[in-house]
């Protein structure tokens, strides 16, 4: 009999090296990758907890997801709460591997992004949060391998974010040994609060806070775009449910250092310096960046309501980004492609007629991040705003005002790269043959399509969060 | 075991001295550009780190962690000469010799790296560390703060990576205490190695982006200027 967790952290393992081997075929590869990522994430959906699945062959093997397993002395089960989680991190995976396939074709991303997927499935279902920390460092340091795109000369992305993620590691592991203390001795409450700081410290690090954001820039400005979108979505996913996670255990933690509001003003700082930054920024990665910037801040201020609608906006936030972030990374690939790996303004006068399915993906994914009506990132940021309304209508103004600031920044990358050249001689307009063909056009239409689709019909990601936000009890109102 | 038998013969340097030696070989990492010294330093480092932690834990495990440091230099190493094939360094004249010494960048480094240990000595006197002796505190705080100092002054991945490998062997010396968990330290040995492999990979494939530029069989006029461009870059950094 295989345990479903012992399955979970495998197989993404033993298909990293298959497809790390097939990653010649371009095709072949990105097949494999997206195929097993999004078998395995129907199968933690699919497959019930309570009973086993005899699979027929000539010796039939029996698989029990809800089984225990012991790994480094610690138990590993696949509980109802974690599948929703880890089917989320699984589907993302492999939207990103399709897309992958025509705009970083035999990038590292494949095989190192499956490896990925085991790391983060171990961070979710082991506990204490001692080996969860450590998976997720682990992880960090395996992403650079994707992260850095072979013609590029700088590092900076890569190191900056394995530089933050090892500086979280401490306050983590530490954190936990104060608690641990704590439960002896319940009338020291600054272990309490020495662990609260510690942790708040740790998380702001691996979400990117203001200070510590510059490698949310770095990620996707200075690495390859969908290797970037990969850390954005599936790595930060992990350390979203780390932190409910952390929540959830240990609630009287937060409450001793009035979490809630500094949280908030975290949050606030992150979108008016995202607003602010944004319309400066003359790099068309950069700009990417300081719209993630603003996102996260808005989804800390989610998390600042402290309330179970808060949890909620936060899981609606998660499963709704990657339908933002991967059209906008592929815009990105496709615009570096076409222009030498260059994406200052400055280079991109007229480049969007070479790539236009790319500029359009763009168009979606920046109206999306936004919270533009009838793209998917609407339904989340209305539900924030009618969250807020009634008690914070300053803060909604603040974060109305960053993202029409993050608009005019895309709005004026799109201007350049849609500007037309025309002929010195006569003014006529020069036509300029399209770089684009057949399946690259393919994924990106198929790109657009699903973000306006979620757009129209955001129930069918809305309605996972109630499933969700079921596990977590520490908000009760 | 006679490495053991060599390492208990050696246990009267496992209190200030082993402290004053990792003072040293942190400085030398921050400030020195010589990638074969820095190695050592390194090296070095670990050593005395395995001193210190002979008295925390077993010294089977404190070697085992030790060993894990080597080979992390192994690694680097191996990674730095194959570089220095594929970028080939001007040689060092006299004059060269003696501007490294006298430069601006080293007296930089020099003063914010006394800054920061001044810095250091002074909270490992206010807040100590718990349950690890005051000695073992400061050579915790002194790493920790040299390291962040090393990944915050440099772009370049071996000098950030010796940062972080600096400041990672920080915590090891404090969280050995804390938590005596084979896995647990198993599984911070692991982080430390993939920390070098990737820095490593880093820096290969920055060298591979700098060698294709050129042709592949450099003349000596290309030598200069991969050479221009390695010191553009030490500018730079």
């Amino acid at each position: 009999m295989i345990a479903g967790s012992l399955l979970l952290l495998l197989l993404p393992l033993a298909l990293a090296g298959v497809v790390y081997i097939l990653l010649r075929w371009e095709t072949l590869s990105a097949l494999v990758a997206t195929g097993g990522a999004f078998l395995l994430g129907m199968a933690v959906i699919t497959l019930p907890l309570d009973q086993p699945i005899r699979l027929w062959g000539r010796r039939p093997i029996t698989i029990a997801m809800g089984e225990t397993v012991t790994i480094l002395g610690r138990e590993l089960t696949v509980e109802p709460s974690d599948r929703i989680a880890i089917a989320m991190l699984f589907f993302t995976a492999a939207g990103i591997f399709l897309v992958a396939w025509r705009m970083s074709p035999r990038s590292l991303l494949f095989p190192i992004g499956l490896g990925l997927l085991s790391l983060l499935t171990g961070a979710l279902l082991i506990r204490p949060v001692v080996y969860a920390a450590l998976f997720i460092e682990i992880a960090a340091a395996l992403s650079v391998f994707a992260l850095q795109s072979e013609n590029t000369h700088s590092t900076r992305g890569s190191l900056r974010y394995l530089t933050f993620a090892t500086l979280a590691l401490p306050g983590l592991l530490v954190s936990q040994w104060l608690l641990e203390r704590y439960v002896f001795t319940p009338d020291d409450t600054s272990l309490l609060s020495t662990a609260g700081i510690l942790t708040i410290l740790s998380f702001a690090l691996l979400l990117g806070v203001v200070p510590f954001h510059t490698w949310i820039l770095s990620v996707i400005g200075d690495s390859l775009p969908l290797a970037g979108v990969f850390i954005l979505t599936v790595n930060n996913d992990a350390i979203w449910f780390l932190l409910l996670d952390f929540l959830e255990k240990y609630p009287q933690m937060f409450q001793q250092t009035e979490a809630g509001s500094v949280i908030i003003t975290a949050g606030l700082i992150m979108i008016i310096a995202g607003g602010l930054l944004a319309t400066a920024q003359r790099r068309l990665g950069l700009l990417i960046g300081y719209a993630v910037l603003v996102d996260n801040g808005a989804m800390l201020i989610a998390l600042g309501l402290n309330s179970k609608v808060g949890v909620m906006l936060i899981f609606l936030s998660m499963l709704i980004r990657p339908f933002s972030l991967i059209p906008l990374a592929s815009g990105l690939s496709g615009i570096q492609t076409s222009n030498a790996g260059n994406d200052r303004q400055q280079s991109l006068r007229s480049v969007g007629w070479r790539v236009l399915w790319s500029v359009a993906a763009l168009v979606m994914g920046s109206l999306s991040i936004v919270g533009f009506p009838v793209s998917a990132g609407f339904a989340w940021r209305w539900a924030l705003y009618r969250a807020l309304v009634p008690t914070h209508i300053g803060l909604v103004l603040v974060l109305l005002g960053a993202s029409l600031a993050v608009m005019s920044g895309f709005w004026r990358m799109i201007w350049v790269l849609l500007d037309r050249p025309r002929s010195p001689l006569n003014r006529r307009v020069l036509p300029i043959p399209s770089a684009e063909k057949g399946w690259t056009v393919v994924v990106l239409a198929t790109v657009i399509l699903v973000c306006l689709g979620i757009g129209l019909m955001p129930q069918t990601v809305a309605s996972l969060t109630l499933d969700l936000v079921e596990s977590y009890t520490f908000f009760m109102q | 075991m006679p490495t053991l038998d060599f390492l208990t013969r050696l246990s009267f340097l496992a209190a200030m001295p082993a402290v004053a030696g990792i003072f040293i070989t942190a400085s030398i990492l921050l400030i020195s550009q010589e990638w074969r010294l820095n190695i050592i330093a390194l090296a070095a480092q670990y050593f005395f780190v395995v001193l210190l932690m002979t008295r925390l834990i077993r010294l089977e495990m404190a070697v085992i962690k030790g060993l894990v440091g080597w080979i992390v230099c192994m690694v680097f190493y191996l990674t730095e000469r194959r570089v220095s094939s594929l970028i080939p360094t001007p040689p060092l004249e006299s004059s060269r010799w003696r501007r490294w010494i006298m430069s601006a960048r080293t007296f930089f480094y020099l003063l914010a790296g006394l800054l920061v240990s001044v810095v250091a000595y002074t909270a490992a006197a206010r807040i100590p560390l718990p349950e690890i002796p005051e000695d073992i505190s400061l050579a915790c705080y002194l790493m920790a703060s040299l390291g962040i100092l090393m990944m915050g002054m440099n772009e370049e991945p071996v000098p950030v990576g010796f940062g972080l490998l600096t400041f990672l062997t920080a915590f090891d010396l404090f969280y050995v205490a804390l938590e005596p968990s084979l896995a647990v330290a198993g599984l911070l040995e692991a982080v430390s190695f993939m920390i070098a492999l990737s820095v490593t990979y880093l820096r290969a494939a920055q060298a591979a982006t700098m060698a294709s530029a050129t042709p592949s069989s450099p003349t000596s006029s290309d030598t200069k200027t991969i050479s221009g461009m390695v010191e553009g870059q030490e500018s730079l950094s």
